[in-house]
């Protein structure tokens, strides 16, 4: 393209003065909303994080002042509340980052793997049933969600048939692991678990896995994204269609195979993009825990997001909220560079490979 | 929800390829066909029937709703939890700020978008590669952390808790930009010379020319600004505080924490989950082809 | 200390028991007109936003003004978010719990000396809406907990006027007693505000002058008390009976009894009018009779810009009839000596919330001491399973840090 518009160019050069005039004023506003909306607001915030701002008239005002790191130093090295809550919002993330990517990641391929089986009819139904829950707002899943799980609700009422007397989800803050240890008898740490680790948790709390009301919320971001990334998978495999077959009817191979051997290798450049969205988007969630209030379940659903919004809006910690929204935008900016730097490197290899096997 | 974008702007590319169907079918194959089908029948209850009995909720009482919650047909019929939403609740406010909004950024963000993707794609003038590349810088940054920001800067503009302030914001996408140049780098330039030398300006060979040619991206980029900001809730809730401003996010999310000792009320949250789905569900059905048609395309191709 | 300030207003309640005349409302002479005034209030309910919409709307009308209310879903945050966008409402609810750090932070004007009524408000009051030294914003009103009795599931119980409980063993028996497959004996919300309670009636506080005291044996054997009633299955908080709060679990006769404040009638009359329960004194602990005082006053923005309306528009809402008429909606005793006479004698079903004056306490509400509370009911979700010293010793750690940053 680049060659084409600068031919372009060296013929039409009466018009490249008005062309430099109009191709500023095209990209005016875009740029300015960009800059007054996205650019400068980050600038202001990186400054409230570094003072100590209470939410009283402006942040440029100047009664505020600098204090340096003790905004960042108060969540992640000093000991006390705000550290705890900080540890604990990044562990519930964490868990839910480990439970969501993977999980949504292979059921949105097993979707996918079933809806483009070539024979199958109504296929059309099946995929828009999929991705529906894709289209909705968070707050109407919300809604539904809480309906379902509530504790004389839907869900309960049908694992209520097999016997199971389900808990009480979007309230009950117990861990998952620690609820299967309690089973085996171990309900207390003992040790060097019951001390103070990182970001001010102890290890048995780290270890304590996603909290019923957490598990709920995995389950409400699959029902989401499955959906989505049910479509990027599919693109993927009607484009390598035919190759799968080829390939298979030259080994011979059995469907299970041709799925493991064949199917999962060819994938693998989507795998990777759906894997690596998956995990820059599990970072961010937030809607569902405003929606639900935030603080329910002893803490345990509140996450580096919403805690960033809590301890501006709520507590008027403004230094200590833009913090920890810059730490997550580092965290999440590394992840997004990792991505492009690993899709760059793969790219011109796999290109390189399939140009050497034709 | 934030995913939708990628899923989008990667089926626009995706190469379209054609593959036979298998006539014949073996014994194990119909087996396995069999087997498919039933998986997917079962998956496909899975994801519906959360929104049926949820439909089906809106139209029983407090007490049914929360009592026989599986229960497809309400014993007793009642619009009750409607007739609130109509009567106490703002909901046509809710819904009508939601609309308003919704149109206007939708529009803002095709046209500047498709201004700028144009811009980058075609025309030449100093910087242009400077701020393509800061777009594509621009387009990692995560929207969750910037509603401190975003918050920040329209209370300094004076700006926080009008619809300038919940509007402006959002009239262009970084996103969109990338879209829109990606969509003119694809369509061949020989159309605009033959304008360009019958004399046409820039602005007119853009609107009368360029932008019917870009239909398809157009209405991708249409879907997602509008499904976007119907679908919108951190912004508008660090840009407002009114309750004239509430949309419709806002206003149900408000229902949902409930002001004290209003207690759960499935039916009118319900009722209110279902009403604010509607635009978006007809969108998604008129525009179903569109959304995931990249598949469908390789098939009949 | 601030016992002993309560007791002085039961007193004063007591003696002018008898005056139930009203004093007439207090008419401010050249008030602005034409101002559009916003009130954010915390409601309990629709009766209460109605109340206040129609007093408002009353005062609107004779002073040429108007008044919108706007009843938050979540009051703190709406607060704060108003503030930080240079737009707060022109008059809020300052909840008890925040007053402290919203003074301290700067955010309130200190108006309530200006106000013609100002002496007439409770020295208990006063003290508690005082900042350095300051009467800042006038109380709003003022409530204690009682103990809310379903007399239907009292009678199916077989119990009788004899059972009403008066000390923790008595409430543990008539709790297990009420409980049955369908109803719980005992509801209260699972925060501080309610659990402090107990603590308070073993004899047990949190803050003795500058120096943190939550982690006490009092306060232990508190948490245990209540550990034994939720293992007896006759306690059970709002959340497992899928209610908003106590008084909904009551109304939908979850719950046989809540610990809930005056409040609770508005909301019964408004929702649940069938259900037929009385109010009795809390039962006293093993250190005594002990019960919480809650007050809200009404919060003015600093330098705002309606002050003259505003001020005018409080005097009304805080003026003896019209607070008797917020008793009247939803049940809160009122904020004035006299008014408060007056309500004990107008409302004898309400003599219960009266009576608690003489051993109430107000919960510990320092600058800072928000954040700190806010963990403890948090951690309170767990007070079935966890150690209640584990759940003591990190409030302890959490009001210490909180304490000397508040005095550092």
């Amino acid at each position: 393209m680049a060659n084409t518009a600068a031919v372009r160019t060296r013929r039409g050069g009466g018009i490249r003065r008005g062309e430099a005039r109009a191709g500023w004023l095209f990209v005016a506003p875009a740029v300015v909303i960009t800059l007054v909306f996205l650019v400068i607001p980050i600038m202001l915030a990186l400054w409230v994080s570094f003072s100590d701002w209470n939410g009283f008239q402006s942040p440029l005002n100047p009664r505020v002042n600098f204090v340096g790191l003790e905004n960042y130093a108060a969540i992640t090295v000093d000991s006390g509340l705000d550290q705890k809550n900080f540890g604990i919002s990044v562990r519930n993330n964490l868990y839910y980052v480990l439970f969501v990517v993977p999980l949504q990641t292979i059921i949105a391929l097993l979707l996918a793997v079933q809806v483009n089986r070539a024979v199958l009819r109504g296929r059309g139904y099946f995929r828009t049933a999929f991705y529906f829950p894709s289209v909705t707002s968070t707050v109407a899943i919300v809604i539904v969600f809480q309906f379902l799980f509530t504790a004389s609700g839907a869900v309960n009422a049908v694992i209520g048939a097999f016997g199971i007397d389900g808990p009480d989800w979007f309230n009950d803050s117990t861990g998952v692991f620690h609820g299967l240890l309690s089973v085996v008898g171990i309900t207390q740490p003992s040790g060097l678990l019951a001390e103070p680790g990182f970001l001010g948790i102890s290890g048995w709390e780290w270890l304590a896995g996603p909290s019923v009301a957490m598990s709920s919320l995995i389950m409400l971001a699959i029902f989401t994204t499955s959906g989505t990334f049910m479509l990027l998978f599919l693109a993927a495999l009607q484009s390598i269609g035919a190759e799968i077959d080829e390939a298979a009817l030259m080994d011979g191979a059995g469907p299970a195979r041709k799925f493991f051997s064949i199917t999962i290798p060819m994938l693998r450049p989507t795998l990777f993009t759906v894997l690596t969205l998956g995990l820059i988007g599990s970072w961010q969630v937030f809607d569902q825990i405003y929606v639900l209030g935030g603080t329910s379940a002893g803490g345990t659903i509140s996450t580096p997001a919403y805690l960033a919004y809590r301890s501006s809006f709520v507590d008027l910690e403004w230094g200590q909220g833009a913090a920890i929204a810059f730490i997550l935008f580092i965290f999440i900016i590394v992840l997004t560079l990792l991505q492009r730097w690993a899709l760059a490197e793969r790219g011109p290899r796999r290109a390189r490979k399939k140009a050497g096997l034709l | 929800m934030t995913t939708v974008t990628p899923s989008l702007a990667g089926a626009e590319d995706a190469p379209k390829r054609s593959f036979r169907r298998r006539k014949v079918l073996g014994g194990r194959a119909r087996t396995a066909m069999l087997l498919s089908y039933l998986i997917l029948i079962g998956l496909a209850l899975i994801y519906i029937y959360p929104f049926i009995i949820s439909i089906s909720a809106s139209f029983k009482t407090d007490a049914e709703a929360t009592q026989d919650a599986l229960g497809l047909i309400p014993q007793t019929i009642t619009f009750a939890a409607y007739e609130r939403l109509f009567g106490d609740v703002p909901f046509p406010l809710w819904a009508g700020n939601t609309l308003l909004i919704s149109t206007v950024v939708t529009v803002g963000r095709v046209f500047f978008d498709s201004l700028a993707g144009y811009a980058l794609s075609r025309l030449r003038f100093r910087g242009r590669t400077a701020v393509f590349v800061a777009f594509i810088a621009i387009l990692s940054v995560p929207g969750v952390v910037l509603l401190i920001p975003r918050f920040l800067i329209l209370q300094q503009l004076g700006l926080y808790d009008t619809y300038g302030g919940m509007i402006i914001p959002l009239l262009s996408t970084a996103a969109g930009v990338f879209i829109m140049k990606q969509f003119f780098d694809s369509i061949p330039v020989s159309i605009e010379e033959a304008a360009r030398i019958d004399g046409a300006g820039t602005f007119r060979m853009f609107w009368t020319i360029v932008l019917p040619m870009a239909r398809p991206a157009l209405v991708t980029l249409f879907i997602l600004s509008f499904q976007g900001s119907w679908n919108e809730l951190g912004h508008f809730i660090v840009s407002r505080q009114s309750p004239e401003l509430n949309t419709l996010t806002t206003g149900v999310a408000s229902l949902v924490s409930g002001q004290l000792g209003s207690g759960n009320q499935f039916p009118l949250q319900l009722a209110a989950a279902v009403l604010m789905t509607i635009p978006v569900a007809i969108l998604f059905f008129i525009f179903q082809k569109r959304i995931m048609n990249t598949t469908e395309g390789g098939e009949k191709g | 200390m601030r016992t002993s300030q309560w007791s002085a207003v039961a007193l004063a309640a007591g003696l002018v028991v008898t005056l139930a005349a009203c004093a007439p409302a207090e008419e401010g002479g050249d008030v602005q007109t034409g101002q559009d005034l916003t009130i954010l209030i915390g409601s309990s309910g629709e009766a209460e936003t109605t109340a206040v919409q129609a007093a408002a709307d009353a005062w609107a009308t004779e002073t040429g003004n108007t008044v919108e209310v706007i009843a938050a879903s979540d009051l703190v945050q709406q607060l704060g978010q108003g503030f930080s966008g240079n737009n707060p409402p022109d008059l809020f609810y300052m909840p008890w719990d925040q007053f402290q750090t919203y003074a301290a932070q700067g955010f309130l004007e200190p108006y309530a000396d200006d106000l013609a009524n100002t002496a007439d408000f409770l020295p208990a009051l006063r003290d508690q809406f005082s900042y350095d030294g300051q009467f800042y914003c006038a109380p709003k009103d003022f409530s204690t907990l009682g103990l809310q009795i379903n007399l239907d599931a009292w009678e199916a119980a077989g119990l009788t006027d004899a059972d009403i409980p008066t000390d923790w063993d008595q409430l543990a028996t008539v709790a297990a007693a009420l409980t049955t497959p369908d109803q719980v004996g005992l509801s209260m919300g699972r925060e501080y505000a309610r659990v402090g309670v107990f603590m308070n009636q073993a004899g047990g506080t949190l803050v003795d002058g500058a120096t943190a005291v939550a982690d006490s044996a009092e306060n232990a054997e508190a948490l245990d008390y209540l550990q034994g009633l939720i293992a007896d299955g006759s306690l059970k908080f709002p959340q497992e009976l899928e209610a908003g709060w106590g008084g909904e679990a009551f109304g939908l006769g979850k719950a046989a009894m809540v610990i809930e404040g005056p409040w609770i009638n508005g909301a019964m009359r408004n929702d649940f009018p069938d259900r037929k329960f009385i109010s009795v004194e809390l039962p006293a602990g093993p250190g005594g009779p002990s019960t919480f005082a809650f007050s809200n006053c009404w919060g003015m923005p600093v330098g705002s810009e309606t002050r003259d309306a505003t001020l005018d528009l409080i005097e009304f809402l805080t003026s003896d009839e019209q607070q008797l008429a917020f008793a009247e909606a939803f049940g809160v005793i009122p904020s004035t000596e006299s008014g408060s006479a007056a309500y004990a004698a107008q409302f004898p079903e309400n003599a219960a919330f009266v009576a608690g004056v003489a051993s109430a306490v107000s919960p510990v509400a320092f600058s800072g001491a928000a954040a700190a509370l806010a963990d403890f009911n948090t951690q309170l979700e767990q007070i079935g399973s966890a150690d209640p010293s584990a759940l003591l010793n990190s409030l302890q750690v959490n009001l210490q840090a909180a304490l000397d940053e508040a005095n550092g």
